[in-house]
């Protein structure tokens, strides 16, 4: 409902409740100065410029009517050709009854009924309408609270989608030159443009690991922006979530075995079928996999399992690496977080790996859970409603 | 010593391509955008093509392999559809693991990654070749 059927339904039913002619709403500025009619029930409207163009305001002080029913009282007109305060009153009528739209002790505006007959309203009506105003006027309050939050709510999606959108393009220009960079370093350290001497290479060597770092870090941030900004995302459906792990899984083992871990997979036979992109699930699960990779020193177990529990698609991906510490935990899925034993043990890491997972993992309505002891290993659990007839 | 064309529009990606290529034997030919690289396939009748994705346009690469592989017997490069061709990409770990060649979608025969790892290069340079002779 809108603020103009809110208003039709007070004029209206104020019309109906009190029997009479006619009925107005007007409604005061945010200065408390001004006044404007906004509905009008049983008068022609263009007695009150209502339709033909937006109404014009008026000022508070000049309808005293208005004036001292916005001091919180309500105001009976007993024949508008005997009482000065009635000069403005529309039409012929002859009874006016005035009431203050209060919210919480402030008044928002005035509701008035009109009738064509003197002495027509009492005392009894006036604690009628004003009964009634005081529903009206929470209803107006809610409605123009729910106008600005939506107004904000608008702005603050677009800053988003457009700082994701600035992050996109800058990092897409950032990693051209960082490819071909490392490209050229590659060639050098095969020793292609002559042969290296050992302080040359040395050196080449600590060059190429700082532009492959800045590599992953600027791929970690493109996956965040085009996380971030719907536009740029895949379309999100129903995906199967056996597959995205499978792929994870064979492209983290061959990294599990050179480094020799044990790295194994437990599947249910089941079809998990979630809502997702599988660019995004695939992301989720490289993530943790090759997290529980870089920190399990060589000899450590990795053990991946994808199950259903009661309703819902689970992965748990358990290693037996370097475990987070207690003061990571309120920290870890921050952007460019990352534990002190975990940067102590690689300095590749850009930090934006967990911070990926969990707004993936968000955005698929998901739900994921950390158990970890340093020194004896971590287990991350990723939930996903499943679909069901897909 | 085989010839290998490279479409490329980056001159430092070139130089990339051509120290890897040169110091394992092959010969080089480059060429800045997907036209010139077009008129170069017949003027040097490569044993292999590096294409690059984004050329003069953003999809430059990939309509020029387009061109390359048109079935039409009559296509003015119907004598050149047997060269390989490698494909030069920019996307990274996760949608590699689902993107390969397909004859539908891209008819290009295999993929290298940017930045390119000059043993990976290799390798597929050489499977490439022996594979299309």
């Amino acid at each position: 409902m809108d603020l103009e059927q809110v208003l039709a339904c007070l004029t209206d039913g104020a019309r109906q409740v009190l029997q009479a002619d006619a009925a107005t709403v007007c409604l005061l500025d945010e200065g408390g100065a001004h006044l404007t009619v906004a509905a009008v029930s049983g008068l022609p409207a263009a007695l009150l410029r209502v339709g033909a163009g937006s109404p014009r305001p008026y000022m508070v002080e000049h309808s005293p009517l208005n004036g001292e029913a916005l001091t919180g009282q309500p105001v009976i007109v007993a024949d508008t050709r005997a009482d000065p305060r009635a000069a403005n009153v529309p039409g012929d009528y002859r009874s006016v009854l005035c009431v203050p739209l209060m919210h919480e002790d402030d008044p928002v505006g005035t509701l008035h009924v009109y009738a064509a007959v003197p002495q027509r309203f009492d005392e009894e009506d006036a604690v009628l309408l004003m009964s009634l105003a005081g529903l009206g006027a929470v209803a107006i309050a809610a409605i123009r609270l729910v106008l600005s939050l939506s107004k904000q709510l608008t702005a603050m999606k677009a800053l988003e989608a457009s700082k994701a959108h600035f992050i996109h393009v800058a990092t897409h220009e950032l990693r051209s030159p960082v490819a071909v960079a490392q490209s050229l370093m590659r060639g050098v350290l095969k020793g292609y443009a002559g042969e290296l001497a050992d302080e040359q290479a040395e050196l080449f060597n600590r060059i190429n690991r700082r532009l492959n770092f800045l590599e992953s870090l600027i791929n970690d941030l493109l996956d965040l922006a085009a996380g971030k900004a719907p536009e740029l995302a895949e379309e999100e459906g129903p995906v199967l979530l056996n597959a995205s792990v499978g792929r994870a899984m064979l492209f983290l083992q061959p990294r599990a075995e050179e480094k020799g871990l044990d790295m194994t997979l437990q599947s249910h036979r089941d079809r998990l079928i979630v809502w997702g992109t599988e660019d995004g699930l695939d992301r989720i699960f490289v993530n943790l996999m090759s997290n529980a990779v870089k920190y399990t020193p060589s000899g450590g177990a990795i053990t991946v399992s994808v199950r259903r529990v009661e309703g819902q698609a689970q992965v748990e991906v358990t290693d037996t690496g370097i475990g987070i510490p207690e003061e990571a935990f309120s920290h870890m899925f921050e952007e460019f977080y990352r534990a002190p034993n975990a940067k102590a043990m690689d300095e590749v890491g850009t930090g934006l790996g967990l911070a990926i997972v969990k707004d993936l993992v968000d955005r698929y309505s998901g739900h994921i859970e950390v158990e970890s002891k340093v020194g004896q290993g971590s287990t991350f659990t990723v939930t996903f409603p499943t679909l069901v007839g897909w | 010593m085989p010839k290998i064309l490279a479409i490329e529009d980056d001159p430092d990606m070139l130089l990339a391509l051509r120290m890897s290529l040169e110091a394992n034997g092959y010969e080089m030919v480059a060429a800045t955008t997907a036209r010139e690289g077009l008129r170069k396939v017949k003027e040097v009748e490569p044993d292999l093509i590096i294409l690059d994705v984004m050329l003069e346009t953003t999809t430059a690469g990939f309509q020029a392999s387009l061109q390359l592989r048109n079935p039409d017997p009559e296509s003015e490069y119907a004598a050149y559809r047997h060269i390989p061709i490698l494909m030069l990409t920019a996307i990274h770990t996760t949608t590699s693991l689902r993107l390969g060649p397909n004859e539908a979608y891209l008819p290009v025969d295999d993929f290298v990654d940017k930045p390119v790892d000059p043993d990976v290069l290799l390798e597929k340079v050489r499977t490439l070749i022996e594979r299309s002779y």
